[in-house]
């Protein structure tokens, strides 16, 4: 049997030295009435106070914070001769041209060009965004390019401006003597919030 | 215009995949589906893209999805037509108080429990651009639902449809299902309404007048193809072609409603009469092409979306699992204590758990609204198909251990002897 004993408590009649229940209209009546309220009291610890509890968390969620949004489709505005003149600077160049998406889980992400489905991942602290880009087949045919060389992505989320943008530099690892090419990057999809807060 | 080359090639191999695995799947007595799932899965970047991702470009380039995508929605609104259909409101009507009971309890104690976690996983794998209620209330209508077609697979399979714990677990997933799709109904209109800044009331109102239509005025409609199925004892391809263009129909209204096309086809499959005769004659027309060749194409496209690289490292491994588990303890947990405490004995309560915890592809249909809503991150998404994997494929074999074949047909015999028993339970004799 389960949890309780539906019988027990209700008529029973002798036969010889053993109480047995038989189905006369007073045991049903019982039977009905303890399988009623048992369903009652298993529904309002089952179910109603969990349908409390689950009011109490969406309260206390409000006040959560995630990180802040940065997926989406980024337009790049970057000086492509200074950036030329780095080492893979034109294959980085050429890759910016028709800018990025970010595909945002909390504070990682994954960067894609248009014609690399995941060129780096990345990590959001705060609003400032850190990515490393790998190398494509296409930079190795650079010269002083090479599958060694990475290229730094280093910026700032403005969160303030009506369009969200991203500021920062772009550097090429292992190059001393190179210096950081500026760029700016402003998101095209301008998603609000889902949902009700 | 599609490349027709480049779809026809995706078609063929997600087919001759899907295939492959669903039979290799059979062998290890899982149903075909959970093969099916597993093979959209090694299509994707998961497996395919990760080991060769020269063949997986050639075979799915990005710009090809779209064309993937269509075609597998097509698959999923006259599926969802056909859940709607095969579920039989006499199945909700009948059941005494433990189906009920059970029922509700398996739909809250997960949502609460996938809620309670939302506030742990919220800061970790969303963004500030998801409101934390809209997330919490996914997640708890994410894992709250039941595979009610999978079930019923399972169910036939061991021949348990007709037993207690066969026909308890069917009432209880199609409440289920009913319940989460209204659940989720409510849940994408809130985000909808707020992207799009239509009031609710607006929303509500529209659905609510659109339900009454269907139900008072298309209904009627319909039972004219259940009276010309009786004459004639089949329905012309123009009746046929009538019922697919009112399911499609449908689908459209709820989606300019501001809902989802997939509530409007299973709404239409809803009201269709309920001859049984009738049914499985309008299951049996379309089922063949949507299980044979759409569905697969459905389960590819959620391979090409789920990226098992995103959870990355220790801890969002350590996510993933809470979540497993979470979605475990919730779903089988929830439902085995709610039908012991209702008089159900302990094994067979946990047999009903274990049935309610199948997910399968109606989870995966869940969670592709949420990430094409963008209530859940990609990450986030990939952890909830591995869930929805994991759950759906420990059912046969957690399934077997609780209540082995000889159990069943030994519960089922009792089951008849029942009315018997209950007159003549004896008590403990006066004095001992």
């Amino acid at each position: 049997m389960g949890a309780l004993d539906l019988f027990a408590g209700c008529p029973t009649v002798s036969m010889g030295d053993k109480q047995v229940q038989v189905e006369t209209s007073a045991w049903k009546e019982c039977l009905v009435t303890k399988s009623n309220s048992r369903f009652a009291m298993a529904y309002v610890f089952l179910v109603a106070l969990p349908v409390l509890g689950l009011a109490g968390i969406l309260r206390s969620g409000r006040n959560l914070a995630a990180p802040i949004s940065v997926g989406g489709a980024w337009e790049v505005q970057v000086d492509a001769g200074k950036l030329a003149a780095l080492p893979c600077g034109k294959s980085v160049a050429a890759d910016l041209a028709t800018g990025f998406a970010i595909t945002q889980s909390g504070k990682n992400f994954t960067l894609s060009f248009a014609n690399r489905p995941a060129a780096s991942t990345g990590v959001l602290e705060g609003t400032r965004v850190g990515a490393t880009v790998s190398p494509s087949a296409v930079w190795a045919s650079e010269p002083g390019c090479g599958d060694h060389r990475l290229v730094s992505l280093a910026a700032t989320v403005n969160t303030q401006a009506n369009l969200r943008s991203l500021e920062g530099n772009l550097t090429v690892n292992d190059c001393p003597s190179c210096s950081p090419v500026e760029f700016r990057a402003i998101r095209k999809d301008q998603t609000g919030s889902k949902g009700v807060h | 215009m599609p490349n027709m080359f480049t779809l026809v090639l995706q078609i063929a191999v997600v087919l001759g995949v899907c295939r492959l695995v669903g039979n290799l799947f059979l062998k290890i007595r899982q149903p075909r589906v959970v093969g099916e799932m597993f093979a959209g899965i090694l299509l994707g970047p998961s497996l395919l893209g990760w080991l060769a991702p020269r063949f997986s470009a050639v075979v799915f380039p990005s710009e090809s999805l779209g064309f993937l995508s269509a075609l597998s929605q097509i698959g999923v609104i006259v599926f969802m037509f056909l859940v709607g259909l095969g579920i039989n409101p006499k199945e909700l009507k009948s059941q005494g108080h433990s189906a009920v009971l059970t029922s509700h309890v398996s739909i809250t104690a997960p949502f609460v429990l996938a809620s309670f976690l939302a506030i742990y996983l919220y800061p970790r794998l969303s963004d500030n651009s998801v409101a934390f209620t809209s997330f919490a209330l996914f997640m708890g209508a994410a894992m709250s639902i039941t595979a009610f077609p999978v079930l019923a697979r399972i169910l036939t399979e061991r021949n348990m449809l007709q037993s207690r714990l066969g026909t308890v677990a069917i009432a209880c997933a199609a409440v289920d299902d009913v319940t989460g799709w209204c659940i989720l109904a409510y849940i994408v209109l809130l985000i909808r309404a707020a992207n799009t800044g239509n009031p609710v009331w607006l929303t509500v109102g529209g659905l609510i007048a659109f339900a009454l239509i269907m139900i008072y005025g298309v209904q009627r409609l319909v039972r004219r193809f259940e009276s010309i199925y009786r004459e004639r004892g089949q329905l012309s391809d123009n009746l046929m072609a009538l019922i697919l263009l009112l399911a499609l129909g449908s689908a459209l209204c709820t989606e300019w409603l501001g809902i989802h096309l997939l509530f409007g086809s299973f709404l239409m499959g809803a009201i269709m009469p309920r001859d049984t005769k009738f049914v499985r004659y309008v299951l049996d027309r379309f089922e063949t092409i949507v299980v044979t060749l759409l569905l697969p194409l459905f389960f590819a496209f959620t391979g090409l979306r789920t990226n098992v690289g995103l959870v990355k490292g220790s801890e969002m491994w350590m996510y993933c699992g809470l979540i497993v588990l979470v979605a475990t303890v919730g779903k089988l947990g929830g439902s085995m204590v709610a039908s012991w405490w209702a008089g159900m004995p302990l094994r067979e309560a946990a047999g009903l758990g274990t049935l309610m915890n199948t997910r399968g592809l109606m989870e995966l249909v869940i969670l592709n609204i949420g990430l094409d809503i963008k209530v859940i991150s990609p990450a986030l998404f990939s952890m909830m198909v591995l869930m929805a994997l994991a759950t759906t494929f420990m059912t046969t074999p957690v399934l077997e251990v609780i209540c082995p074949d000889r159990v069943i047909r030994g519960e089922a015999e009792a089951a008849a002897r029942e009315p018997l028993e209950i007159k003549q339970m004896e008590l403990s004799p006066a004095g001992d």
